[in-house]
């Protein structure tokens, strides 16, 4: 027997499962919010303007382990909790497939420290396969979505310029900081070569909002942020809520599976709590899987009963199927322009102040891909950390030329990014390793995954880009491309942290697990409120638009348990 | 307030106070931005009054002799020049014991390496190396740097593995000389990296972020400086 009755289970407290809680809290619904991982205290976890040398190991933790690959995945200093790998929770792949899966068990989740970069979707994105015959139409389109982009970016705040770019929608925007000198000179070689650069989208505030602070400028938005001047579902949606009084917060509670009653419908949720190694029950009158895109699909798969002896609400047999991440290729140069130059505070708000949306939607027909990328930005005078000058310390040899050398080089290197769509295909999707479970007995993804031509391709026009654009900008590429790299010229797939589709939402729920507003076909109590239910992933970071269909899916929710049909 | 690595762990408390004044000023300044930077470096002010407090820092793991070529080793590799100090004076020696005396592998390839430093010093004249003469000890560098360059390469394998931070550089040919470029490949990274992440590092590169600024505002002579030596006349 469960132990208490909730109106509304949300199993994962990121961004999806912060939205939902918020958006049904502040209506009065109860809410029970169940979090694999602990608790987050930003003044004891985050290192907000922190140095490196106020740690004995500098930032190399402890023992250097940091130096040996086994350190914290994007450094000591980020507010992720978790990692690659964590222990006692691991995951397979097929053989032939790499695939990695990061994981972030805590409040907020992976918004603590997440890139923010927060675009939306565009009219192209949502009906690709009436515009080219490839992949999946979205069971809604871009006007449906774009009052949901509204209120979301008005809600956590987003920087931004109105620019009029089809492939790129303009929103409710932050007045964005002014670019730096390097995104500067890279703007101006993107206009030579018809590239053009604006101001980046990230979800910072640069006015006060809701008793949050404006940026404060400091860089550091991946360490978390004490002023709460960016986004992170913990501090802006998770904490708030939580003052309503209307939600119970469960943290450390691991869930197994999601149980239905005698008509199939969702009746609660079984977890394992962790700190006492025990078993427990909630019921609720619906359940929202927000637990991030490949648990969810694993906690559907796992959910196995006489009504749904392949998972809960996969009649389809679509759960875990279509799986997508990004299609990631990077490359840096050194530009001389940059080189000796007048020091200042370039850490700005935490990321590129420019970006490129894709540019050449209206060109595809010229081109041997069929979708598009955009280009993200580094550089500047970083905080030095271990590691940032080896390579120019291995080139200069030793002594004082080492010296004369990081002096000259530092600030010099620009490096370019692309983050481009991926078409969802057969090959790619997630499973339950049969032979595998975790320390808690539950069984684990196994992922399948592959890359097609249209991905390849896509990489090496990012390729060609960053080159053309580093020599317009007078620079020389560092690691160059060539045909030898021809196979591992994008980023592993999973390590964009990009994973969407596992439950991807459709009109027919026979080639669908949701319906438009992210509802079980076939369990009308039962949600998906995270990147699960896409249909495709276009280039643009996935976490803006979990918000937006979180927030519509809320509301179509909580309107549906008023009219008494959930 | 030294935690056991014997460094100045900042307290919770004076760091709260700290921020919260941060917030304050922010909210006074608000929209108007007229926060000044000073109330915004607050915070690193309180640090750099907590370091002070500062031991002695006391040797975990090395013996004498291998501290002794340490310290060396850390002015030879990044010396005092008219930009700031050694890499001694940065905290080099201290950052490798500490990390060697909880890591049994990193521990290993510092004092076999400087054994095989100083029996090639022994050879070749009839010292440890800490004891050579400042020409004998720059002269056995510029040794393995030059071997370093004919005989290693770069592992290109990272470029492709977005989250390996570290990229590591392989020996192409086997010599006799192989034990001690990985070595000395080590002993350069962990130093320069103690050097500029050290308070006389950041001072050195002019690193002048990780403050609080209410806006932000690029400097038109930093502007000036690409327009002046890049392809563009206008940025």
């Amino acid at each position: 027997m469960a132990e208490t009755k909730y109106d509304v289970i949300v199993v994962g407290a990121g961004a999806g499962g912060g939205t939902m809680t918020r958006v049904l809290a502040d209506k009065g619904i109860k809410v029970a919010l169940v979090e694999a991982g602990p608790m987050l205290d930003p003044q004891r976890d985050f290192k907000t303007n922190k140095w490196p040398h106020d740690y004995g190991h500098r930032g190399a933790e402890e023992g250097g382990k940091a130096y040996f690959g086994k350190g914290q995945a994007y450094g000591f200093m980020i507010a992720a909790s978790g990692g690659w790998q964590l222990e006692g929770e691991p995951y397979t792949t097929a053989p032939g497939t790499k695939f990695e899966w990061f994981r972030s068990r805590v409040v907020g989740g992976r918004t603590n420290h997440y890139g923010r970069m927060s675009f939306r979707f565009s009219d192209l994105d949502m009906q690709p396969y009436s515009r080219d015959g490839i992949g999946w139409d979205w069971p809604i389109t871009y006007e449906d979505l774009a009052p949901w982009y509204d209120r979301a970016e008005e809600f956590i705040g987003v920087t931004g310029t109105q620019e009029g770019i089809r492939s790129a929608p303009d929103g409710k925007f932050h007045a964005p900081p002014e670019p730096k000198a390097h995104e500067r000179l890279i703007r101006a070689a993107g206009g030579r070569l018809g590239i053009p650069f604006i101001a980046n989208r990230r979800a910072v505030i640069t006015r006060s909002i809701n008793g949050r602070l404006p940026c404060h400028y400091c860089g550091q938005c991946g360490r978390g942020c004490l002023t709460e001047s960016n986004y992170s579902a913990s501090q802006v949606e998770i904490f708030p809520a939580m003052k309503t009084g209307n939600v119970t917060l469960i943290t450390d509670a691991m869930v197994r599976k999601v149980e239905v009653d005698a008509q199939g419908l969702a009746r609660g949720v079984v977890y394992v709590d962790k700190a006492a190694r025990t078993e427990r029950r909630l019921e609720g009158r619906a359940v929202v899987l927000a637990a991030s895109a490949c648990e969810t699909a694993r906690l559907m798969l796992n959910s196995k009963s006489s009504h749904f002896p392949d998972g809960i609400a996969n009649g389809s047999g679509l759960v875990g199927r279509y799986l997508m991440d990004t299609v990631g290729f990077s490359l840096g140069g050194i530009l001389p322009a940059l080189e000796n130059m007048p020091r200042y505070d370039t850490d700005g708000f935490g990321g590129a102040h420019l970006y490129a949306p894709w540019w050449l939607w209206d060109d595809h027909s010229k081109l041997d891909f069929p979708r598009g990328y955009h280009i993200e930005m580094g550089g500047g005078f970083r905080i030095p950390s271990p590691g940032s000058f080896t390579a120019i310390a291995r080139q200069a040899g030793y002594g004082a030329e080492i010296k004369r050398r990081v002096r000259e080089l530092y600030g010099s290197f620009v490096g370019l990014s692309g983050r481009g769509e991926m078409i969802p295909n057969n090959q790619s999707y997630m499973d339950i390793d049969p032979d595998t479970v975790d320390r808690w007995g539950i069984p684990v993804p196994r992922f399948h995954f592959s890359f097609s031509d249209y991905e390849w391709r896509q990489a090496r026009h990012m390729e060609r880009t960053f080159r053309d654009l580093i020599e317009a900008a007078g620079g020389t590429v560092l690691g160059i491309g060539n045909t030898a790299r021809e196979r591992t010229g994008i980023a592993v797939p999973g390590s964009i942290i990009h994973e969407v589709g596992t439950a991807r939402m459709g009109s027919s729920p026979n080639t669908s697990v949701l319906n438009q507003y992210c509802q079980a076909h076939e369990v009308p109590n039962l949600f998906v409120a995270d990147g699960a239910s896409f249909v495709s992933n276009p280039d643009k970071n996935p976490t803006l638009t979990i918000n937006a269909l979180s927030w519509r899916t809320a509301e179509y929710l909580s309107e549906e348990m008023r009219k008494g049909n959930v | 307030m030294s935690d056991k690595s014997g460094f100045v762990r900042i307290d919770t408390l004076s760091r709260r106070d700290a921020l919260r004044r941060i917030a304050l000023a922010l909210t006074a300044g608000g929209i108007a931005g007229t926060m000044r930077r000073a109330d915004g470096t607050e915070v690193h002010e309180q640090v750099e009054q907590e370091r002070t407090l500062q031991g002695e820092y006391k040797v975990k793991y090395f013996n004498e002799h291998e501290f002794k070529t340490l310290e060396r080793l850390s002015e030879l590799i990044v010396p005092e020049d008219e930009g700031g100090p050694s890499a001694r004076e940065g905290g080099a020696p201290e950052f490798i014991d500490l990390l060697a005396s909880e890591n049994a592998e990193l521990a290993a390839i510092f004092t076999g390496g400087i054994l095989w430093l100083d029996h090639r010093a022994n050879q070749s004249h009839g010292h440890a190396f800490a004891e050579c003469t400042a020409e004998q000890q720059d002269e056995m560098l510029v040794s393995l740097v030059e071997a370093e360059r004919t005989e290693t390469g770069p592992d290109t394998e990272w470029q492709t593995e977005e989250h390996a931070r570290f990229s590591v550089f392989g020996v192409r040919k086997p010599s006799d000389l192989r034990r001690g470029l990985v070595f000395f490949d080590w002993a350069r990274r962990l130093v320069v990296d103690a050097y500029y992440t050290s308070p006389a590092g950041i001072k050195d590169l002019g690193f002048l972020g990780n403050a609080s600024h209410s806006e932000y505002r690029v400097p038109g002579q930093a502007i000036a400086h690409v327009v002046e030596r890049g392809p563009f006349r206008d940025i």
